[in-house]
């Protein structure tokens, strides 16, 4: 990767994060680089934030009940 | 391959990274696995995003969602940053920049969500962790739409997406089934049931529980059935159409009853026609809800949906554009039920006025078919002159006349019949050029106007066939009958003015008449004069045929056309007892067909009154005339004087002066008046009138010339009605003058008795008598003149001359009041030119020294 491309993809991200960051998604800028990435090899973007939204909702939901590992069939 | 695994390595580092954000819960690899399984399917589920792939809208619609809840400053500090983003191309850059977006947007509005709903949630009950907030919303709502599938669900709900991969098929299921069970039971009647129904009333026919209900006027659902008031009502206000249909079929088969009976006209029959045709869409349409009728109505869970059936809601939207139609049409139906012919179409037309291009284009297409015989008629009146109006539908109404007013009276236009998108000029125009062709027809006889009509449809652009215009082409109709109307009236006019001689006869009733023709004028005053003085019942008009004969064939006026000497005829007015000749006599112009119709019988009448007043002020100057030849002073009159009285000849003298006094007052006068008739009145009027001949471009124009002309002849010789006065003033002053010219005349024979008496007393008894004179009374015998001394002659001769002083003292004095009246009279007249009579009878400020009060 040549310098200039590598200043311009930092500066994307850069962007990126703080368009984030406004519209308040609480993703740090390592994870919003894996999104950007997934989304720029083809994945469907819908389907990404609804794993996000997913995970999420794992991760707080399994803190104060973590026994229900059920909830997901 | 490679691309795969990098894939699976991002997917697990992101699984990694989001579930190791709550840091109190460090998950197990277990957790970390089942996650991993659970990303890997959503992500290979088939779930396409419901919008289409634009960056560019979707920041406008991040950036407005945020300026909504008030955070202005960060939605331009996006706008800011998504300019920066968007530029950003080439490599090393972001390619799929929309899907980053709306990723950003998605996870943004996931998270408020989250936020404001988790109250909610934890509250009613349900699993938190399958709760599902777009279906729980949906449902607990009371959403009771019977139409609702998974495709709307889907796309309505952006959380809905879920449903497919987390398939939470039992509980959906369950509440749905639910759902149409409540739905079962609140509705006795199914819905596709209901649908048929509406559309049977649709065609005004009763379905099973939809029936025309005479006291509201309109279909109704039987009260006795049970379904929800929401459904009710959907019914009632598509059953409106039903209404409507009824009364729009009811219309047209109560035209299409009368028509052979009663005169619907063409116009109603084309509307009619035009209605038919509209209706046998809708029935079309009709059809084809029918046919769909047939499927089955999906409930909500089955997947399966055919697509093509009909609910209630789907019927409304259906029935949108026919409702605004039918509208319409029932609107027309009512409007015009009354009216016919162009008042009809007139009445149509005013609601195409209409912004909504629907209407519009639909209006437009109904007046197409309306107008249709309503142009018909304009273009074969306009090409052929036919009226073909067996209805009375046509703006132009034709009634039977004779030949003379076929052009003033024969046709006229009827404004209730005329439709507002034709002009009241156009119509106009259209009324004469008909009209024109039709006086050709009638009154000239002449079939050149057929080539003229058939060059205009040419140059139009139009063909003389049917059919050849419609509504909307009010542009092409109008330079059709431009160029008709410019065609047929140049040929009316070349017709009047070549083969008629509109202008010889114009002319000829000017010289005659209007006395033009001084010669010939002169001798028929000489020639009929004496038959004049006779009392008015004992002239004949035959001899009087024969001397205005003999006074054409003694002037100028026997090199005259012999068609138009032969109109010139005597004519003796309707007189009563004590009316001379010169009362009743006048002249006539036989105009006959066509060209009586500019010269009417109203118009020949004031033709004729023109004629008595230059009659009488002809006769007056005749008079005037006359006398003087009598008193011109002569050698022989003024020898005799030498030989009287001194007193008797004093006496004489001034007497004879004062006459020649008054007589040149008179002459003055008359003399004037006649100048500024025939040069002022006459001849200006009717220069102004040649020029307008010239100028005229079609017959209405030269009628108008015409009239003019004779107007302004009527105001300005003092006949009009504003100058009555004056017109009376001026007759009481004639009189004076002929009565003027019996006394000079009377005093003149006394005179010369005298004289002659003087003579013969003198040459029998030379000695004894110087002079003899007599004064001549009728009474006087001539026998008495010589026994009378010399001195009773003289005494006669004072005597007489005193008497004759006497009158024409009275007469003097009557003379100069009159006149005095006149012409203060003068000025207050409104015409213009009479000012000029004033000043010309007062050149020398002769009347306005004498009487300063003027």
């Amino acid at each position: 990767m040549d310098p200039e491309a590598a200043q311009t993809a930092r500066e994307s991200l850069e962007l990126a994060f703080h368009m984030s960051n406004i519209l308040d998604t609480g993703l740090d800028r390592h994870t919003l680089s894996v999104l950007i990435t997934l989304c720029d090899l083809g994945l469907n973007p819908e389907a990404l934030a609804a794993v996000v939204k997913e995970l999420r909702r794992e991760s707080c939901s399994s803190s104060p009940m973590p026994e229900t590992p059920s909830s997901v069939s | 391959m490679e691309e795969e695994h990098r894939v699976t390595d991002l997917i697990k580092e992101l699984v990694l990274r989001l579930l190791s954000q709550n840091p109190q819960n460090p998950s197990s690899s277990i957790d970390t696995q089942k996650s991993l399984r659970y990303a890997i399917r959503i992500l290979s589920s088939l779930m396409t995003p419901s919008i289409a792939p634009d960056s560019a809208a979707i920041a406008e619609s991040i950036k407005r969602q945020l300026a909504t809840q008030g955070k202005s400053s960060q939605a331009l500090a996006f706008a800011d940053l998504y300019t920066k983003f968007a530029s950003k191309n080439g490599p090393g850059s972001i390619e799929n920049k929309w899907a980053v977006l709306y990723l950003l947007k998605v996870i943004s509005e996931d998270r408020k969500n989250q936020k404001s709903r988790s109250d909610s949630r934890v509250s009613s009950g349900f699993s938190a962790s399958v709760g599902l907030p777009a279906l729980f919303d949906a449902e607990s709502g009371g959403y009771s739409g019977v139409s609702r599938n998974r495709e709307t669900l889907e796309k309505g709900w952006n959380n809905g997406v879920l449903l497919v991969s987390k398939d939470p098929e039992n509980i959906r299921e369950i509440a749905v089934r639910e759902f149409a069970n409540l739905v079962k039971e609140e509705n006795e009647v199914s819905e596709e049931v209901l649908v048929r129904d509406v559309l049977y009333a649709c065609q005004g026919i009763d379905g099973k529980y939809v029936k025309f209900d005479k006291s509201v006027d309109g279909y109704l659902l039987r009260d006795s059935i049970k379904v929800p008031r929401a459904t009710r009502i959907t019914v009632q206000k598509l059953c409106e159409l039903g209404w409507l249909f009824r009364k729009v079929k009811g219309y047209i088969s109560e035209s299409m009853d009368r028509f052979p009976a009663e005169d619907v006209g063409t116009v109603g029959q084309a509307f009619c026609a035009a209605l038919q045709d509209e209706l046998s869409h809708y029935y079309k349409l009709l059809a084809v809800l029918e046919a769909q009728s047939m499927n089955p109505i999906p409930l909500v869970s089955e997947t399966a949906n055919s697509g093509t059936y009909l609910s209630l809601r789907r019927l409304s939207v259906w029935f949108a554009e026919p409702m605004v139609k039918m509208r319409l049409m029932a609107v027309l139906v009512d409007k015009c039920r009354v009216l016919r012919g162009g008042a009809m179409a007139g009445a149509i037309h005013l609601h195409a006025q209409h912004g909504d291009p629907l209407v519009h284009e639909f209006m437009r297409q109904l007046l197409c078919r309306v107008c249709s015989p309503l142009f018909e008629m304009v273009r074969s009146w306009v090409l052929e002159g036919e009226l073909e109006d067996i209805f009375a539908e046509f703006f132009v109404l034709g009634q039977p006349v004779k030949a003379e007013s076929l052009w003033r009276e024969g046709y006229r236009l009827h404004a209730g019949m005329l439709p507002s998108f034709i002009s009241q000029s156009l119509a106009q125009r259209i009324l004469r050029t008909g009209k024109s062709i039709n006086f050709l027809r009638v009154c000239c006889e002449d079939r050149g106007w057929a080539d003229a009509a058939t060059e205009a449809a040419a140059a139009a652009g139009t063909t003389t066939r049917r059919g050849g215009l419609g509504y909307g082409e009010t542009d092409a109709l109008e330079s059709l009958v431009i160029e008709a109307a410019k065609r047929i009236d140049k040929h009316l006019l070349d017709v009047m003015y070549k083969q008629y001689k509109f202008k010889e006869h114009c002319l000829a009733i000017k010289r005659y008449l209007l006395l033009g023709q001084g010669d010939f004028v002169q001798y028929l005053m000489d020639i009929v004069g004496p038959e004049l003085s006779e009392p008015a019942n004992t002239i004949s008009s035959f001899k009087l045929a024969g001397l205005l004969e003999s006074a054409i064939r003694s002037s100028n006026a026997q090199y005259d056309d012999r068609d138009i000497l032969d109109r010139l005829r005597v004519k003796m007015m309707p007189h009563g007892t004590g009316d001379r000749g010169w009362d009743v006599f006048s002249l006539e112009y036989d105009a006959r067909v066509p060209l009586n119709t500019v010269f009417t019988e109203s118009v020949m009448a004031r033709y004729l009154r023109i004629f008595n007043f230059l009659w009488k002020l002809r006769r007056v100057e005749h008079a005037l005339i006359g006398a003087w030849k009598t008193m011109k002073p002569n050698c022989i009159t003024s020898n005799s004087f030498i030989k009287l009285q001194s007193a008797v000849k004093l006496q004489l003298l001034s007497t004879l002066r004062r006459c020649q006094v008054l007589w040149d007052e008179m002459n003055h006068f008359v003399s004037n008046l006649q100048y500024y008739i025939m040069f002022e009145v006459l001849e200006v009027s009717w220069s102004n009138f040649s020029n307008e001949m010239e100028a005229a471009k079609d017959l209405d124009d030269l009628l108008a010339a015409h009239d003019k002309y004779l107007n302004s002849i009527v105001e300005k010789s003092l006949l009009g009605e504003r100058s009555q006065n004056l017109y009376k003033t001026l007759f009481v002053l004639f009189d004076l003058i002929l009565r003027f010219r019996s006394h000079v005349d009377r005093l003149y024979e006394g005179i010369h008795e005298l004289q002659s008496r003087t003579m013969e007393s003198l040459s029998p008894s030379r000695d004894k008598t110087r002079s003899r004179r007599l004064l001549n009374d009728k009474t006087a015998e001539p026998g008495a003149w010589i026994s009378d001394g010399r001195k009773a002659l003289t005494q006669r001769a004072g005597e007489f001359l005193r008497n004759m002083g006497q009158d024409l003292d009275a007469i003097a004095k009557e003379y100069s009041s009159l006149l005095e009246g006149f012409i203060s009279q003068l000025p207050v007249q409104q015409h213009i030119d009479l000012k000029f009579l004033l000043f010309r009878l007062d050149f020398t400020e002769f009347y306005c020294q004498l009487h300063p009060n003027m």
